[in-house]
């Protein structure tokens, strides 16, 4: 899709789109609608929409930089504390390791 | 291909032969004489292409009797499977090969923004890089499912058939990819998502009647001064032919653990010469069908997983492969209609794997054994 052609409505449709399914549990799409539309928010001269694109854009950025913390936190705390916790991190294991303890 | 073969040669997972097989091929090939095992997998591939057949005949009447909704979901439906179901086995086989924990938690928030974005990028809008790296993961993952769940001679004969098979059902007159294709451009209607990669946007100006819709096809164009693409590495230009790559799908029976089906795609590379409506803001890219990749893929990453020679002939492969899709190109810009991917580059494929196989591999060994360099 080529945001060239686009008309600027539809631009702000599509990036409104993107940050209201982003809300739906996935950092993923934030990420992609924030690196689309970073040229179309801030290196593009101004046009009417564009003060609108670069909130939901930000927004974006806020929400995935949220995500990231979360996830990374959480991901650590359990490759850490893993092997401790016992049945418990068993239970929520997908793939355990082999050989460690 | 490049994904393929590293994931051959790194997850055993899928060169193991834990006695599985598809639905569609009923019969073993670890079998005693070597009579026997051509007759199986003889039978094995018949059955196989014939489904495909079916498969390909059935799209097109739906294609041609409206049943878009039939279709629309079909395909839904499969990439769905694709996305979700596949990967997601992968992903499990990766993690374990390279012995790492995972919690179903950030699995599954892996997962399903994976399969979430995916779907959004290639059925609806999506940034093109973004769709062209799906479909590429796609039929990567369709690739490797092949390789571990077909039995050898079955996988070799199913490569070269369906090659033919392509030829016959794109240039022949009464050929159902050459139907849909003309029917498409008939209708002015676009290819269905999901099943050609392009390497350029094409647009659609919403005009009433003229306008064309292409969910990323890239066809390649044969006299191409180079237009105002920002996207396409193919220089295209609007009155030359384009091609299209006309998948069609194939339900597959995994074994007998998953009673999910897989769909399989085979897509045909068809171009058509047509003069772009003058009022139509269309740009034209190449267009390669998704089946193309998947059995390019097959092709390189069985060479990977069984060949003796290892390294080499993997190289002789891919670069066989490459060479075909140059020439096929080629051939498109001479052309101008469509065209069927995979022969060329499967026959050079084909001819090098055995070629290479057989005859450099001892004599590269020789020439080590005793110290001799060229």
């Amino acid at each position: 899709m080529n945001l060239e052609r686009i008309p600027n409505e539809e631009k702000l449709s599509l990036c409104r789109k993107y940050y209201l399914g982003g809300f739906a549990f996935l950092p993923f799409l934030w990420l992609v609608n924030c690196v689309w539309f970073f040229k179309e928010a801030f290196v593009k001269p101004a046009y009417t929409e564009q003060p609108q694109i670069k909130t939901y854009v930000k927004r974006s950025a806020l929400g995935l930089l949220l995500w990231v913390t979360v996830l990374t936190t959480w991901i650590c705390i359990f490759q850490h504390f893993r092997a401790q916790w016992g049945e418990v991190a068993d239970y929520i294991s997908f793939t355990i390791p082999l050989g460690t303890p | 291909m490049v994904v393929v073969v590293a994931t051959i040669k790194s997850v055993s997972f899928y060169t193991q032969k834990d006695g599985q097989q598809l639905i569609y091929t009923p019969f073993r090939e670890d079998t005693e004489t070597v009579g026997q095992r051509a007759l199986n997998s003889i039978l094995n591939a018949t059955i196989m292409i014939s489904v495909i057949v079916v498969m390909t005949l059935v799209l097109v009447l739906l294609y041609k009797y409206r049943c878009y909704k039939v279709i629309h979901a079909w395909l839904f439906f499969s990439s769905l499977l694709l996305l979700f179901f596949f990967s997601f086995i992968y992903l499990g086989e990766v993690f374990k090969t390279y012995n790492v924990a995972m919690d179903y938690f950030t699995l599954a928030v892996i997962i399903w923004n994976f399969g979430v974005v995916g779907m959004i990028c290639i059925h609806w809008k999506g940034p093109l890089r973004l769709q062209q790296a799906y479909l590429i993961m796609i039929s990567a993952l369709m690739a490797l499912v092949f390789i571990k769940y077909l039995p050898e001679w079955t996988a070799w004969l199913i490569l070269a058939v369906i090659s033919v098979y392509d030829l016959l059902a794109v240039l022949c007159p009464k050929g159902p990819l050459r139907i849909l294709v003309e029917t498409a451009q008939e209708r002015n209607e676009p290819m269905f998502p999901g099943l050609i990669y392009s390497s350029t946007m094409v647009w659609l100006v919403g005009m009433a009647d003229n306008g064309e819709t292409r969910n990323n096809s890239s066809s390649s164009s044969s006299s191409p001064p180079p237009q105002q693409e920002s996207h396409g590495d193919f220089a295209l230009e609007d009155d030359g032919g384009f091609t299209n790559e006309w998948v069609g799908q194939q339900e597959q029976r995994l074994g007998p653990i998953q009673s999910t089906d897989e769909s399989r795609r085979e897509i045909q590379q068809m171009a058509s010469a047509r003069p772009p409506p003058p009022d139509d803001d269309e740009e034209r890219g190449v267009k390669l069908g998704l089946g193309d990749f998947i059995f390019y893929s097959m092709l390189v990453g069985k060479a990977s997983a069984t060949a003796s020679g290892d390294w080499n002939t993997t190289l002789a492969c891919f670069v066989a492969i490459l060479i075909g899709l140059c020439l096929t190109l080629l051939l498109l810009a001479i052309f101008k209609k469509a065209l069927p991917a995979l022969p060329i580059s499967i026959t050079f494929g084909l001819v090098f794997y055995f070629a290479t196989d057989n005859l450099v591999r001892p004599f590269m060994d020789q020439l080590a054994n005793h110290q001799f360099y060229i």
